[in-house]
C-alpha cells in the first residue's frame, strides 16, 4: 500500500513542479509573428498578449483592405478612378479625402516638398512600373504644370482632379495603416508590439523585459548588409518613419537616379541627405483610427529628405508639428535633434560622425 | 538486531525509488528545457503566404535549394551559420542583395517572386535590434 501512496505522490510532485512551469508563461508574454506582402512592401506585424493572433491578422486585413482602396495602378481602387476621371469630380467616400486633406495640409507646411501631385513625373522616371528611364527637360517641364495641390478640389467626399494631374498616396499610404493598426491594437488591449511596414515602424508599449524597443536605422551606405546601421534608437509608444534615397533607385550614364523627386524641380531630391528618419510620440489617447501621428512621420520624412539638412532643421525648430529627427548626410555625419539624443545609440562600426543640434 | 521482514526492501520497493528517480529527471529536464524555450535557429520558407519549407540550420551540412514563387526562381544556399540567395531571375534584386542572414527574427525577401526566409528561434541577443527601418 505504502508503495502506491508513493508512487502516487511521485506523479503528483511531477504534475505540480510542470504546473509551475506553465505558469511562468504570463499572456503578456504570448507572442504572434506574420510576416505579409502588401502596399509594395513587406510587413511584419510582431504582437504580444492574449488576442496577439486577433490582431496581427486584423492588421493583415486592414493592410489589404488600404491596398485596394488607394492602390494608383488597381483599376478597382478609388485613386485610379479619380486619377482617370478626365477633370470631373468623383466620390472618394470619407476615409479617402481626410487623407487627401491630411496630404494637403502637409503639402502647405513643407511648401511644397511633400506633394501627392508628383506621381506623374515619378512615373516618368519609371519608378511606378519600375522601367527606369531619364525623362528629357522638356517632358519634366511639361509634366511639372499639373503637379501643385492647386490641381486637387475636394468638397464633402467628394474630389476632383485637373485633367492630366494624377495623385499617389505612396508617401503616407502606410503611415496612415500604422495609424489604423495602432487603433487596432488599442482596441485589443495589445500591451506591447512592433509593427514594421516597410520605412515604417510602430514601436507599441515596451520590451518583454520593461526595457525600450531597439530599433535599427539602416546604414545608407550599406544598404545591402542586414547588419550594419547607422543608428539605434531606443523607443517606447512611438512612430518612426524613415526615407532614403538607398532605398529604390537606378544607374544610367554613371549617375544614380533615386525615387524621391523634388516637386520643385521634377529630379530626384539632391540636397545632401541619404536619410531622414522622423520620430514621434505615440500617444495613446489620442489614437482613434484617423490620419494621425504616423500619417505625419509618414508625409514629413519625405518633405524633410527634399528640403535637406539646413530647411529640415529650420523647420524642426519651428516647432509647427512634435517630432525628432536622425538625419543621415552624404558626408558622413549623423545629426540627431535634442529630443531623442539620449535614446540614440551610436553605432561605433559603421564610422558616421554624430552631432547632436538643437 | 534483526530487522522485520516487513521493513527489509523488495524488488517492487526498488522500482517505486526508480520511478521517483525517473520522474524526478523529467521534471527537471522539462522545466529546464522550457527556460532554453526558443530552440534552434530554424529558417522558415513562406511562398505566397503559404508555408513551404521549415529546417534547422545546423543540421544542414550546406548546400543549396530552390523556391519558385509567381513565375520567379530563388537559388537559396544554407550553411550552418546562415542564408542567403546566391541567385534569383526576378527583376529587383533586392533579395540578392540583402546578403546573408545570421540571427533570429532576420529576413530575406523578395517581393516580385512573394517568397520570405525568415530566422526563428536560436540564442535571442538582447542587444540586437528588434526591429530595422529603412
Amino acid at each position: 500500500m505504502k508503495r502506491f501512496a508513493s508512487a502516487l505522490l511521485a506523479v503528483i510532485m511531477m504534475v505540480g513542479v510542470t504546473s509551475c512551469g506553465w505558469r511562468t508563461v504570463s499572456p503578456d508574454e504570448a507572442r504572434e509573428v506574420i510576416q505579409v506582402i502588401a502596399m509594395d512592401t513587406v510587413m511584419i506585424f510582431t504582437t504580444y498578449g492574449e488576442k496577439s493572433t486577433h490582431a496581427d491578422y486584423l492588421s493583415e486585413d486592414e493592410a489589404r483592405r488600404l491596398e485596394a482602396l488607394l492602390s494608383r495602378t488597381d483599376e478597382g481602387s478609388v485613386i485610379y478612378q479619380l486619377n482617370h476621371a478626365g477633370g470631373l469630380g468623383i466620390d472618394v467616400g470619407e476615409e479617402v479625402c481626410g487623407l487627401m486633406a491630411a496630404a494637403e495640409e502637409y503639402t502647405a507646411a513643407t511648401d511644397g516638398a511633400f506633394d501627392i501631385t508628383i506621381a506623374p513625373v515619378a512615373s516618368a522616371w519609371g519608378f511606378t512600373e519600375q522601367e527606369y528611364r531619364v525623362p528629357s527637360q522638356a517632358e519634366l517641364d511639361s509634366l511639372l504644370t499639373l503637379v501643385g495641390p492647386e490641381h486637387i478640389t475636394l468638397a464633402g467626399d467628394a474630389a476632383a482632379l485637373t485633367p492630366g494631374t494624377q495623385i499617389d498616396l505612396g508617401g503616407i499610404a502606410k503611415g496612415y495603416a500604422s495609424d489604423r493598426m495602432a487603433d487596432i491594437l488599442k482596441e485589443n488591449n495589445i500591451p506591447r508590439a512592433t509593427m514594421s511596414l516597410g520605412g515604417n515602424v510602430l514601436a507599441w508599449g515596451d520590451r518583454p523585459d520593461g526595457t525600450p524597443w531597439r530599433v535599427g536605422i539602416q546604414d545608407p551606405k550599406n544598404p545591402d548588409d542586414a547588419n550594419a546601421f547607422a543608428a539605434l534608437l531606443h523607443l517606447t509608444n512611438a512612430f518612426a518613419v524613415t526615407s532614403g534615397g538607398y532605398q529604390r533607385f537606378f544607374e544610367a550614364d554613371g549617375k544614380t537616379y533615386h525615387h524621391i523627386i523634388d516637386p520643385a524641380t521634377g529630379y530626384p531630391a539632391d540636397s545632401g541627405l541619404t536619410s531622414v528618419t522622423v520620430v514621434a510620440d505615440c500617444d495613446l489617447d489620442e489614437v482613434d483610427g484617423g490620419p494621425g501621428v504616423g500619417t505625419m512621420c509618414d508625409a514629413l520624412s519625405t518633405a524633410l529628405f527634399v528640403m535637406g539638412e539646413e530647411k529640415a532643421l529650420d523647420f524642426w525648430r519651428s516647432g509647427a508639428y512634435d517630432f525628432d529627427l536622425v538625419l543621415v548626410t552624404e558626408d558622413g555625419r549623423v545629426v540627431v535633434t535634442d529630443g531623442i539624443a539620449d535614446e540614440l545609440e551610436r553605432s561605433e562600426e559603421s564610422g558616421y560622425i554624430y552631432e547632436v543640434v538643437s | 538486531m534483526k530487522s522485520s521482514p516487513e521493513l527489509r526492501p523488495c524488488l517492487w520497493d526498488g522500482l517505486v525509488a526508480l520511478l521517483v528517480v525517473v520522474l524526478a529527471a523529467a521534471c527537471a529536464l522539462a522545466v529546464w528545457n522550457r527556460g532554453n524555450d526558443a530552440g534552434e535557429l530554424t529558417a522558415v520558407v513562406t511562398v505566397g503566404g503559404e508555408e513551404t519549407d521549415r529546417f534547422v540550420l545546423s543540421g544542414t551540412s550546406g548546400g543549396d535549394r530552390t523556391y519558385s514563387g509567381n513565375g520567379y526562381t530563388l537559388r537559396v544556399s544554407l550553411s550552418p551559420e546562415g542564408v542567403r540567395v546566391e541567385e534569383a531571375d526576378c527583376p529587383t534584386q533586392d533579395c540578392v542583395h540583402t546578403g546573408t542572414i545570421t540571427r533570429t527574427g532576420q529576413s530575406i525577401v523578395c517581393l516580385p517572386a512573394r517568397i520570405i526566409i525568415r530566422l526563428e528561434g536560436g540564442t535571442v541577443d538582447k542587444d540586437a535590434p528588434d526591429v530595422v527601418i529603412g
